[in-house]
C-alpha cells in the first residue's frame, strides 16, 4: 500500500476524471463546438434553424447536447472543465449566473447588437427566443372552454387534473395571484403567502410537468385536462393535429437566452454561433418552426404572415411580462419555499 | 503481509478511488460550502420539509421492499422446483427485463397506469369501475414501478437459498401431519430467511437512493430524498446542502446495514448460510 502515495492517487483521480469528460463530449475538435438546450421539439428547431445553416456557412461543426442542467453547468465551471460552449437557459438564471461569475461576457464586436430586443440582451446573454405561458386544454376532456387562469382553480366548473410547471420558475406563482384577483400591475413584489394559499386549494388536483415533452404528453393523452404550457409546445401539438384548445388571456411572457459558460473551450466559435442564432434569418426560421417569438426586431419581416400570427406578440392584449430581474434577485428564496411547499 | 493480500490490491485501489475519495469529497463539501461549519446540517435537521422527505424515503423503500418480497417469493419458489430447462427460460425472461433501459421501462408504466392508460381503460370498459383509479403520481405508482424494477434483485438471491433447501424436509413435514401452510411457516420460511434478508436488504438500500422512477411515477407530495438532493444541486445550486443531505442518507443506510449484520449475521446475508 505504501506505493500508492497521495500524489499518485491524485494524479490517477485526475486522469480518470479527464478521461470521463473526454468520453462524455466525444472530444470536440479545435473549431467544433457544443450547443446545449432543452431537447424535444424546441432543440430540433434550433438545430435546423441555427446549427445546420451555421455549419454550412462556417464549416464549424455544432454538436448537440442536453438537456440544460444548471447544476452541471456550475460543476463544469467550478472544475475548470467546460464542455458546453453555448447553452440555452432561462433568463432569470442567466442574470443570477452572471452575478455568480459563471458566464463569459458576450463579445458584441462579434455579435451585432443593434437589432436585438434590449429586453432580452444583457452583458452576458443574447436572447434565444421569448415565449408565453398559455392556458391549453384537451378539447375532448373538457366540457366548455376555460377562459382564463381563474378557471384552473375552479374544480367544480372544471374537474380533473390540471398541470403546472414543476420547477421553481417565473409563472405559477403569478398565475395563482392573478387567479386570486391580484391586478397585473400589482404582481410584484410577489405575495408568496397569498400565492401558496391559493395553490393549496387545488394542490391534490395538480400533476406537475418537468419538461416540455411531458406537458404535451399530459394534455394530448387527457391525463391532465388542462394546464399551463409553453406556447411553442401547444403550437407543436396543434401542428401534429392534437385536439387542443388554447387561451391567450393574460398570457405570461418569459425568455430563454443563450449564454457562454465561463471557460468555454471554443469561445470564438461560440460567439460566431450567437451571431448566427440571433440574426434576423436565424430568428425568423426558428420562430416559424417553433411558434416562439424572435428576439431580433428585424426577424418578423422575413416570416410568412400566418407564422407571425402564431407568435406571442400577436397576443399583446392583456399580455403580462414576467419580471426576470425580480426573479433573479429572489430566485433562491422563492425556490426554497416552493420545494418545501411541494413536498408538503 | 499474507500473499493473498497482494491480489486484493487492485480491488482496494478501485474502492478507494471510486468510493472512499468521492465520499470524503462529499463530506468535505457539506462542511465547507458556502462557508466552513455545520450550518448545512443544522439547516437540514431544523427543517420540517427535510424530515418529511426523509420519512417518505424510508416509507417508500419499506413498502417497496415488503411488496417485492411478497411477489418474489412465489416466483422464486416456482423457479427452484421447476425442471431446470424451463427454469432457465424463465430466468432468461427475468434477466432480459434488466437489460432494457430503465427510463423506457418506467415510461411504459406511465402508459399503463395513467388515467387514460391501458389498465384504467380496460377496467372501465369491463364496467368494473366508473372513475379511473389514481394509479400514478402517487405512492401506488411509485410502488408498482419500483417493485417491478427491484424484483430480479430479490428473486435471484432467493432462488439460490430455496434451491439449497432439501425438498425432503417438506415431505417429512407433510408425513408428520403438517398442513401445507404449517410446512411453509415452520420449515420453508425459516430456512429461506437468509435469502429473504439478503435480497430485502439489497432492495431496501437501492430503493433509498432511487431517482428516476419516483420522479416520473410519483407526485411531489411523496417526494423522495434523491429528488430533493437533485433540486438542491440543479435548481438551487446549493451543493453544500445537497452534499449534507446525501451524507446523512449514507450514514443512516450504513447504520441500518450494520444493524442487520448484527441481527442476521454477515455470513447469512452474503448467502453463505
Amino acid at each position: 500500500m505504501k506505493l500508492i502515495t497521495t500524489g499518485v492517487l491524485a494524479r490517477l483521480l485526475a486522469t480518470t476524471l479527464l478521461a470521463t469528460t473526454l468520453l462524455a463530449t466525444t472530444a470536440a475538435r479545435a473549431e467544433d463546438m457544443v450547443f446545449t438546450s432543452w431537447g424535444g421539439t424546441t432543440q430540433e428547431a434550433q438545430t435546423k434553424s441555427w446549427a445546420e445553416p451555421f455549419t454550412a456557412a462556417s464549416g464549424i461543426k455544432v454538436m448537440q447536447d442536453g438537456p440544460t442542467d444548471y447544476g452541471k453547468l456550475k460543476a463544469m465551471v467550478d472544475a475548470g472543465s467546460v464542455n458546453w460552449d453555448v447553452v440555452d437557459v432561462e433568463m432569470d438564471f442567466a442574470i443570477k449566473a452572471a452575478k455568480d461569475g459563471l458566464l463569459e461576457p458576450i463579445d458584441f464586436a462579434a455579435v451585432p447588437k443593434a437589432d436585438l430586443d434590449p429586453r432580452f440582451t444583457t452583458d452576458h446573454a443574447v436572447g434565444s427566443f421569448y415565449y408565453s405561458f398559455v392556458l391549453a386544454w384537451n378539447k375532448g376532456a373538457v366540457s366548455g372552454d376555460p377562459a382564463g387562469w381563474a378557471d384552473m382553480f375552479d374544480t367544480k366548473k372544471f374537474p380533473g387534473k390540471r398541470t403546472f410547471y414543476k420547477w421553481s420558475a417565473p409563472g405559477v406563482i403569478e398565475i395563482a395571484l392573478l387567479a386570486d384577483g391580484v391586478p397585473a400591475d400589482k404582481l410584484y413584489p410577489l405575495d408568496l403567502d397569498r400565492a401558496f394559499k391559493k395553490l393549496d386549494t387545488i394542490k391534490s388536483d395538480i400533476v406537475w410537468w418537468g419538461g416540455g415533452a411531458e406537458s404535451q404528453q399530459l394534455i394530448a393523452s387527457g391525463e391532465a385536462t388542462f394546464g399551463q404550457l409553453w406556447n411553442g409546445r401547444v403550437f407543436a401539438l396543434e401542428k401534429d393535429g392534437a385536439d387542443v384548445g388554447v387561451s391567450w388571456n393574460q398570457n405570461l411572457t418569459a425568455a430563454d437566452v443563450l449564454v457562454v459558460p465561463k471557460g468555454a473551450k471554443n469561445k470564438d466559435a461560440a460567439m460566431k454561433f450567437l451571431a448566427a442564432a440571433s440574426s434576423p434569418a436565424g430568428q425568423a426560421k426558428f420562430a416559424e418552426a417553433s411558434g416562439y417569438a424572435p428576439v431580433n426586431t428585424k426577424a418578423k419581416a422575413e416570416m410568412p404572415a400566418d407564422a407571425v400570427k402564431a407568435l406571442p406578440d400577436a397576443h399583446v392584449d392583456g399580455q403580462i411580462n414576467l419580471d426576470m430581474n425580480y426573479w433573479a434577485e429572489h430566485r433562491d428564496e422563492i425556490a426554497t419555499r416552493w420545494y418545501a411547499w411541494q413536498a408538503k | 503481509m499474507p500473499a493473498g493480500l497482494n491480489g486484493l490490491l487492485p480491488a482496494l485501489v478501485l474502492i478507494v478511488l471510486f468510493f472512499v475519495v468521492p465520499v470524503l469529497a462529499l463530506l468535505l463539501r457539506s462542511v465547507t460550502e458556502p462557508e466552513p461549519g455545520l450550518q448545512n446540517y443544522a439547516a437540514l435537521l431544523g427543517d420540517g420539509t427535510y424530515a418529511r422527505v426523509f420519512f417518505n424515503t424510508f416509507l417508500v423503500a419499506s413498502v417497496v421492499t415488503i411488496v417485492t418480497v411478497l411477489v418474489a417469493f412465489p416466483v422464486a419458489w416456482m423457479l427452484a422446483i421447476m425442471p431446470s430447462a424451463l427454469a432457465s427460460i424463465v430466468f432468461g425472461v427475468i434477466i432480459l427485463s434488466m437489460w432494457t433501459n430503465l427510463l423506457t421501462r418506467t415510461y411504459a408504466w406511465m402508459v399503463l397506469l395513467q388515467r387514460t392508460g391501458v389498465i384504467n381503460r380496460t377496467l372501465m370498459a369491463a364496467g368494473i369501475i366508473d372513475q379511473p383509479l389514481p394509479l400514478i403520481n402517487n405512492l401506488t405508482g411509485v410502488t408498482i414501478g419500483m417493485v417491478y424494477i427491484m424484483l430480479p434483485f430479490m428473486i435471484l438471491p432467493l432462488v439460490g437459498t430455496l434451491r439449497a433447501i432439501d425438498p425432503m424436509t417438506l415431505r417429512a413435514a407433510a408425513l408428520c401431519g403438517a398442513s401445507p401452510f404449517q410446512a411453509f411457516r415452520r420449515i420453508l420460511l425459516p430456512l429461506s430467511l437468509p435469502g429473504v434478508a439478503a435480497g430485502g436488504l439489497m432492495v431496501f438500500v437501492m430503493s433509498l437512493g432511487y431517482f428516476v422512477t419516483p420522479a416520473l411515477l410519483g407526485g411531489t407530495s411523496n417526494m423522495m430524498l434523491a429528488e430533493m438532493i437533485a433540486q438542491m444541486i440543479q435548481s438551487l445550486l446549493n451543493w453544500g446542502l445537497g452534499s449534507a443531505a446525501a451524507f446523512i442518507l449514507l450514514v443512516v443506510t450504513m447504520a441500518l446495514y450494520a444493524l442487520q449484520l448484527r441481527l442476521v449475521g454477515a455470513r447469512r446475508i452474503s448467502g453463505g448460510a
